[in-house]
C-alpha cells in the first residue's frame, strides 16, 4: 500500500547529485572507449584469455564469499543466539580484521610461508606457503568475512523468534527449523553483504597482484600501468561494469521478490539463547582459529617489523599523514552517510523505477575500477570546475561516490524499524514531515548511521589509486606513505604507517563493536 | 452539526482496477464512538487513513469540527488536523520512553506543563509506574494503553483506531474494551475505530458503518443493524443470519422451509434473512417442508443444528432440550419475523 | 549514554571539519603563493620516484633555493596517465619518473618542453634522450638474483638465453608487468630480433618461469625459498640487506654485453604547461649536480650518470657498468607498444 507520490525535492536533489556523481566518469570511460582501433579492439576484447580471467574471477569470489559464510554464519549465530560466554569479544574480534588493509594481510599471510619471514625468526620453521589462489582467497576472506558477519548477525538479532517457534510446533527438529525457516530470513541480508563481497573481489588488485593470482581487474590494472593505454583499458573497465552491473542488477531482482518485512508487532519476542553444553569447546576452537588467522597473524606481523631498525625515524611525517588520512577520510565518511539517507529513504518509501537506478548507481560507483574513476574525475573536474581539481574536495567527493554503496546498507536496515507507521504516528501528534524526520526517523536510524559512516571511513583509510591520483600536492595519507615504503622494500619504515591505519581503525570499529553492544 | 463529516470519499491505491474506497460518506457526533466494521479489504482502514491525511481522498471532503479539512481544494496536513491516530501495532516511538512519547505530542504545551500532563495521563491509565521504560519492555496490553494514551494526550477533536484490539490476547481485550469505553466516558471523547470482529463492533460502538467492497452498505446502532439490516450483506456479517430466497405473497414469503411470516409486504422474488436464535425445530407435519439434521453441536445452554433442505442449509439455535439426533427429519418453525433484504 | 553518543559523533564532525578546513586553507594559501609572489619560488613536481627515496633531496633543494616544492608522490605510470588526462590544462612543472617507457609515453604526447642544451652535453648518450625532451637522473642494472643458500655462485648462467635450460624449470621468478622488465625486453628485440625474442618468452614460459608483480615480490620469493633464480633490478636486494644483512639472496650480472644486464634509467623532463619555468630548470641541473647524484649512489644504491661520484660501495664503478651493458640506447627503448603485443600474444600479460 505505497502511495503514488513523487519523492519530495529534498530528498531527490541530493539522490539525483549521486546518480551523476556516478555516472559521469563511467560516461568518461564510454568516450575514451570509442577512440579504439577496431583491429585491435576486437584481438582485445575477444581474446580466449579474456575468459580465462574472467573464469579465475568468478572462482576467486565464489570461494571467498563460501568461506567467508562458513567463516561468518556460525559467528555470528553464536553471538546473537546462543549462551557463548565472552559473545562481546567475540564480536569484536569478529569485526576487527575489517580495520586490517588487504595488502596487510597479503603480506602477512606471504610471511607465514616465508623462511626468513616473522613466523621463521621466531619457530625456526616456515609454516605452509600461501600464494596464487589460495593466497588470494585467504586475504580476501580475511578482509570479506566481518562484512558478511555485520550483516548476517543484524539479522539475526532482528530475527522473529516466533516463526522458528511456530516451525517447532509444526514438528521441525531445532536443526530442520534453522534451515527452513531461519536462514530464509537471514537471505535479504545475506545477499546485500555478498554484493559488497563480490564487488570488492572484482576489483581488487592489491591483494591479487600481491599473490599473483591473475583475475580482471588485475589485467585492468595491468593495461593501464604497463602500456600507459587509455583506451583499452577503458574497454577492460567497460567489460569489468558490465559485469559488476549484471551482479547488481541480479541482487536487486533476488532481493525484490523476498521482501521479508516483520509481521508481528512492536516487542520483539527474544528467544531463549540456545544452551551450548559441549559444543562450547569446539565452538571456542573456532573462534580461536579464526581470530589467530585474521586478528593475531597480521598485527603481530606489522609489530614484528615495527620492531626492526629504521622503523620510527621520521614521527613528523608520520603525524602528518595520520591529519592527513583524517582530514579526507572523516568528512567523506559523514558525506557519504548524509547522502546514504535519502537514497535508502527514497527506494523504501517512494519506490519507482528512478529512484531503484539511483540507489543501484551508488553500487556502480562502487563497482567502477577506482583507477578508471579517478582519471574520469580529472577530466570531468578540468572541463567543468578547475579550481577544485587537486584539492582536499575532491578527494573528498570521490571517496564519497566510491564508497557510497558501503553506507546504504545500514541505514536501510534502520529504515526497517522507522516503518511509515512510526512517521505517520508522529504526523498524527502535530509535527510535520521535516520534523518527523528530525525527531524521529533520524534517532531511530542513528545506530545504522554511525554504522555506515564508520565502515566508509575504514576504507577511505585504506583507499589507494583514487588517493594517488586525486589528492592534492603535498599531500600525505598513511596509505600514501605505508603505500610509498612497502614499494621500496622498506617494510620496518612501512610497518608504522600500517600500525597507525590499523589502530585508528581498531578504535572506530570497537565504536561499532559498542554500538552493537548497546543493541543486544 | 456532526463533529465529523466524511462525504463521498474515494481512493484507488496505484495499479489497482478496483477502488479501495468508493464513495464513502457517513457523520459522527461529539462524544460518539464509531464502527468502520467489514472484512479485510473491505476499505475501512483505507478510509480511517484519509480522514488522518496520511492518504488523499480522490474527491469528496472531510469536515472535522465545522471546519474542512479535506475536499474542495483544502487538504491540510496531518499534523494540523488535531486528530489522535491509534494504530494496529501501536507504532510506538522505539528511542523514546514511555514519558516521551506521551509527551511528544504535547509541543504546543509550554514546556513545564508537558510533564505534569504526561504524567497525569499516564497515571489515569496506570501507566505511572512504566514512564521510564522503553516500549519493547512492556507487554502488548501496555503498549496499547501507552498508544492510547500518546494519541489522546494532545486532547484531539477525534481518536482515531485501527483495529485497536487486534493484536490483543483474546482474554485481555474484554478488559481493554472496558477500560477504553470508561475512558472515552470520562472525556467524552469521540472516536471512530475500525474492526472486521462484528462482537467487537456491537459491544464496543455506539453506532456502525458496515463496509463492504469500498462502499458502505448500512450505518446504525447495533440494535437496528442486527434488526434491521437492509442489505443480506449486513445480515450475514452480523450474527451470521440465515439468507433464503423466496417468493413474496404480502406479508409472508414462500421459502424453502416453508411459509415465513415477514416485516414488510413483499411480492415476486425477495431475499430475506432469518436469525438462527430466531428458529426452532419440530417434528415433521403434513403441508410444511421437512429438512434433515446435519449436525448439532453442543454449547452448554444450546445447541447450533444444522439443518440440510433441498437446495440449502440453515443453521438453527435451539435449546438444550432438543432432541433431535443428526439424520432425523425435521422441520424448521420461524419464531420471529424474517426481515426483507436486498 | 545516547547524549554521550551524539556528542562523540558531533566532536569527530568538528575535528574532520576543522582538519579539512586547514587543509583546504593550506591549499589556497598555496595558490595564492603561487600567484601573488615570485612565480619562481613554486616548483609543482609530480614524482614516479618515492618519497622514501628522493624527499632528502627535495628538502635539500628547498633549502639551497628557497623555492618551496610541491610533489604529487605516485606510480610512475598512474602519473602519466594523470599528465595525459590532464593534458593542456595541466599545473604540473616537472615530471619525475622512474622509467624511461613513461617518459617516452609522455613526450610523445607532446608534454614535455625542450630542455636546455646544455643539461645534458656531458652525459654519456646512454643517458640522454636523442630528441632532447628529457634526461635521465639515475641508473639501474638488470641484474640476476640468487638465492645464497641453494645456489652455488659457480654454476651462475652466463647469458639470460640459458635460463630456458631445463635445470632452471619452475626456479625462475620475472615480473612480465613490471615496467624495467619491459625495457629489457624491448632491448632484446632490438638487439636479437623479434623471433628470437618470442621464443625466449615462450620457453621460458614453458620453463614454468613464475611471474610476480613486481622487484620486491621476485626477491621474497627467493628468500622464501619459491624460486632460486630471478630477474630484478640491482637495487632492490641492497635495500633489503640494508635493514637485514643476513637477507640469503645475491646477485651477479651476466657476461658483459649480454642483454641481461640492461641499464634502465629514472629520469625527468620539464612540462609544457609548466608556469615555472626558472625553477623547473634549477630543479633538473640540481638533481644532476654531484650532491645529489652522490645521494643516489650512497644512499639509494643507484648508479649516478654523471662520471665524478664516488659509487656505492657493494657496486662496481658507473664505467664498470657501462662496460658490460648491452649496446642498446635509451632511444631504442621507445618501442613499448612492439613489446606489449609481443607479451600479450605469448599470453604474459
Amino acid at each position: 500500500m505505497k502511495r503514488s507520490v513523487l519523492p519530495p525535492w529534498y530528498l531527490a536533489i541530493p539522490a539525483l547529485v549521486v546518480g551523476l556523481g556516478v555516472l559521469v566518469p563511467i560516461g568518461y570511460l564510454a568516450v575514451r572507449a570509442f577512440d579504439a582501433d577496431p583491429a585491435t579492439l576486437r584481438a582485445l576484447v575477444l581474446r580466449p584469455r579474456n575468459l580465462e580471467l574472467f573464469v579465475n574471477t568468478m572462482t576467486l569470489a565464489t570461494t571467498v564469499i563460501a568461506v567467508s559464510t562458513l567463516i561468518a554464519l556460525p559467528l555470528a549465530w553464536l553471538t546473537t543466539s546462543t549462551d557463548l560466554r565472552g559473545r562481546f569479544v567475540v564480536t569484536l574480534l569478529s569485526i576487527l580484521p575489517l580495520s586490517i588493509p588487504g595488502y596487510v594481510a597479503g603480506y602477512a599471510l606471504l610471511g607465514v610461508g616465508a623462511p626468513h619471514g616473522p613466523l621463521a625468526s621466531i619457530f625456526g620453521t616456515s609454516g605452509p606457503k600461501l600464494s596464487g589462489f589460495v593466497g588470494a582467497a585467504a586475504a580476501l576472506v580475511i578482509y570479506n568475512f566481518p562484512l558478511v558477519f555485520l550483516h548476517l548477525r543484524t539479522a539475526f538479532a532482528s530475527m522473529d523468534s516466533s516463526l522458528t517457534d511456530a516451525a517447532r510446533s509444526l514438528g521441525l527438529t531445532p536443526g530442520r527449523a534453522f534451515l527452513r525457516v531461519t536462514l530464509p530470513q537471514l537471505g535479504p541480508a545475506y545477499l546485500s553483504s555478498v554484493l559488497l563481497v563480490l564487488l570488492y573481489v572484482f576489483g581488487d588488485f592489491g591483494v591479487v597482484s600481491l599473490m599473483r593470482f591473475e583475475t580482471f581487474s588485475y589485467a585492468l590494472y595491468m593495461q593501464y600501468i604497463a602500456s600507459l593505454d587509455r583506451t583499452y583499458a577503458a574497454w577492460l573497465a567497460l567489460m569489468l561494469l558490465a559485469i559488476t552491473t549484471t551482479l547488481v542488477v541480479v541482487e536487486f531482482r533476488l532481493l525484490r521478490d523476498v521482501a521479508l518485512e516483520r509481521t508481528g508487532l512492536g516487542a520483539l519476542p527474544k528467544s531463549r539463547p540456545r544452551r551450548l553444553g559441549a559444543w562450547a569447546a569446539p565452538a571456542y576452537l573456532f573462534i580461536a582459529v579464526v581470530a589467530l588467522a585474521s586478528v593475531a597473524l597480521p598485527i603481530w606481523s606489522i609489530l614484528y617489523w615495527t620492531g626492526q631498525r629504521g622503523a620510527w625515524t621520521n614521527m613528523g611525517e608520520l603525524a602528518r599523514s595520520f591529519v592527513g588520512s583524517l582530514s579526507v577520510s572523516v568528512p567523506a565518511a559523514l558525506l557519504a552517510t548524509l547522502l546514504a539517507v535519502p537514497l535508502a529513504y527514497l527506494t523504501r518509501r517512494h519506490k519507482s523505477a528512478l529512484t531503484h537506478v539511483l540507489e543501484r548507481s551508488a553500487y556502480i560507483g562502487y563497482a567502477t575500477p577506482a583507477l578508471a574513476l579517478a582519471l574520469g574525475w580529472i577530466v570531468v573536474v578540468l572541463h567543468t570546475a578547475p579550481w577544485i581539481y587537486q584539492t582536499v574536495a575532491l578527494l573528498i567527493l570521490a571517496y564519497t561516490v566510491h564508497f557510497l554503496a558501503q553506507a546504504i546498507g545500514p541505514v536501510r536496515a534502520g529504515l526497517h524499524v522507522a516503518t511509515p507507521r512510526i512517521e505517520e504516528a508522529s504526523r498524527s501528534l502535530g509535527l510535520g514531515a521535516i520534523a518527523t524526520f528530525r525527531r524521529v526517523t533520524l534517532p531511530i536510524l542513528r545506530p545504522g548511521l554511525v554504522a555506515a559512516a564508520i565502515l566508509v571511513f575504514l576504507s577511505c583509510v585504506k583507499e589507494l589509486p583514487l588517493t594517488i591520483i586525486l589528492a592534492p600536492l603535498d599531500f600525505e595519507t598513511l596509505a600514501l606513505n605505508m603505500y610509498s615504503f612497502t614499494a621500496e622494500a622498506m617494510f620496518a619504515q612501512a610497518a608504522p604507517y600500517a600500525l597507525a591505519i590499523v589502530l585508528l581503525s581498531a578504535l572506530l570499529t570497537s565504536i561499532l563493536f559498542h554500538r552493537l553492544g548497546e543493541d543486544a | 452539526m456532526s463533529l465529523l463529516r466524511v462525504e463521498n470519499l474515494f481512493l484507488r491505491y496505484r495499479g489497482q482496477t478496483r477502488p479501495a474506497v468508493d464513495g464513502v460518506s457517513f457523520s459522527v457526533e461529539r462524544g460518539e464512538t464509531f464502527a468502520l466494521l467489514g472484512p479485510s479489504g473491505s476499505g475501512k482502514t483505507s478510509t480511517l487513513r484519509i480522514i488522518a491525511g496520511f492518504e488523499r481522498s480522490e474527491r469528496g471532503s472531510v469536515a472535522l469540527a465545522e471546519r474542512t479539512i479535506e475536499g474542495d481544494g483544502v487538504f491540510v496536513a496531518p499534523e494540523h488536523r488535531n486528530i489522535g491516530f491509534v494504530f494496529q501495532e501501536f507504532a510506538l516511538f522505539p528511542h523514546l520512553t514511555v514519558m516521551e512519547n506521551v509527551m511528544f505530542g504535547l509541543h504546543r504545551l509550554p514546556r513545564d506543563e508537558r510533564a505534569a500532563r504526561a504524567m497525569e495521563i499516564l497515571d489515569r491509565a496506570q501507566l505511572g509506574e512504566y514512564a521510564g521504560r522503553y516500549p519493547r519492555q512492556l507487554s502488548g496490553g501496555q503498549q496499547q494503553r501507552v498508544a492510547l494514551a500518546r494519541a489522546m494526550a494532545p486532547r484531539p477533536h477525534v481518536i482515531l483506531m485501527d483495529e485497536p484490539f487486534g493484536s490483543l490476547d483474546p482474554d485481555l481485550r474484554e478488559d481493554a474494551r472496558r477500560k477504553i469505553r470508561g475512558v472515552f466516558r470520562d472525556h467524552e471523547m469521540t472516536a471512530v475505530f475500525v474492526t472486521h470482529d462484528q462482537t467487537e463492533a456491537l459491544g464496543f460502538a455506539d453506532r456502525i458503518g458496515v463496509m463492504r467492497d469500498g462502499r458502505i452498505e448500512q450505518v446504525g446502532t447495533p440494535e437496528e443493524l442486527y434488526r434491521q439490516p437492509r442489505t443480506r450483506f449486513v445480515a450475514a456479517f452480523i450474527g451470521g443470519a440465515n439468507i433464503l430466497p423466496g417468493q413474496g405473497q404480502g406479508d409472508c414469503v414462500m421459502t424453502a422451509i416453508g411459509r415465513v411470516p415477514v416485516d414488510r409486504d413483499a411480492t415476486g422474488d425477495v431475499t430475506i434473512a432469518l436469525r438462527p436464535e430466531h428458529l426452532q425445530l419440530d417434528t415433521p407435519s403434513d403441508g410444511v417442508p421437512a429438512g434433515k439434521v446435519l449436525s448439532r453441536v453442543f454449547h452448554g445452554h444450546d445447541l447450533t443444528i444444522r439443518v440440510a433442505f433441498t437446495d440449502t442449509e440453515i443453521t438453527v439455535w435451539d435449546d438444550y432440550r432438543c432432541p433431535f439426533r443428526v439424520g432425523e427429519a425435521v422441520l424448521v418453525r420461524p419464531r420471529e419475523k424474517g426481515v426483507v433484504v436486498e | 549514554m545516547n547524549r554521550c553518543w551524539i556528542r562523540s559523533v558531533v566532536v569527530v564532525a568538528l575535528i574532520g571539519a576543522v582538519l579539512g578546513g586547514c587543509g583546504e586553507t593550506k591549499e589556497a594559501r598555496q595558490e595564492s603563493s603561487a600567484l601573488d609572489a615570485d612565480s619562481s619560488s613554486v616548483l609543482v613536481l609530480y614524482s614516479g620516484r618515492s618519497e622514501s627515496l628522493v624527499e632528502p633531496m627535495i628538502a635539500l633543494f628547498e633549502k639551497q633555493t628557497g623555492i618551496d616544492v610541491q610533489v604529487k608522490y605516485g606510480n610512475t605510470p598512474e602519473l602519466a596517465l594523470t599528465l595525459r588526462e590532464e593534458g593542456s590544462r595541466g599545473q604540473a612543472d616537472v615530471f619525475w619518473a622512474q622509467d624511461a617507457g613513461a617518459l617516452g609515453a609522455v613526450s610523445k604526447a607532446e608534454l614535455f618542453v625542450d630542455l636546455p642544451a646544455d643539461i645534458s652535453t656531458n652525459l654519456p648518450e646512454l643517458f640522454r634522450h636523442a630528441g632532447g625532451k628529457w634526461v635521465a637522473t639515475s641508473a639501474r642494472a638488470r641484474t640476476l638474483a640468487y638465492s645464497s643458500e641453494r645456489v652455488k655462485p659457480e654454476s651462475l648462467p652466463k647469458s639470460v638465453f640459458d635460463l630456458t635450460d631445463a635445470r632452471f624449470r619452475g626456479r625462475v621468478a620475472w615480473a612480465p608487468s613490471n615496467a624495467s622488465f619491459q625495457s629489457f625486453v624491448t632491448a632484446m628485440r632490438k638487439m636479437h630480433g623479434e623471433d628470437t625474442t618470442r621464443t625466449w618468452l615462450e620457453d621460458m614460459k614453458k620453463n614454468k618461469t613464475q611471474a610476480h608483480a613486481n622487484n620486491v615480490a621476485i626477491l621474497q620469493a627467493i628468500a622464501r625459498g619459491d624460486a632460486d633464480y630471478g630477474l630484478p633490478n640491482h637495487y632492490y636486494l641492497l635495500n633489503f640487506k640494508k635493514t637485514e644483512a643476513k637477507f640469503p639472496v645475491e646477485q651477479a650480472a651476466f657476461a658483459p654485453g649480454d642483454v641481461g644486464n640492461l641499464i634502465n634509467v629514472a629520469g625527468m623532463g620539464i612540462l609544457a604547461t609548466s608556469t615555472h619555468r626558472d625553477a623547473a630548470e634549477r630543479f633538473v641541473r640540481f638533481v644532476l649536480s654531484p650532491t645529489a647524484q652522490q645521494y643516489f649512489a650512497s644512499e639509494v644504491a643507484e648508479y649516478p650518470v654523471v662520471g665524478d661520484v664516488m659509487t656505492n660501495a657493494r657496486l662496481e664503478p658507473r664505467d664498470e657498468l657501462l662496460r658490460a651493458a648491452p649496446r642498446v640506447t635509451l632511444d631504442d627503448l621507445d618501442d613499448l607498444d612492439g613489446t606489449l603485443a609481443l607479451l600479450r600474444s605469448v599470453g604474459l600479460l
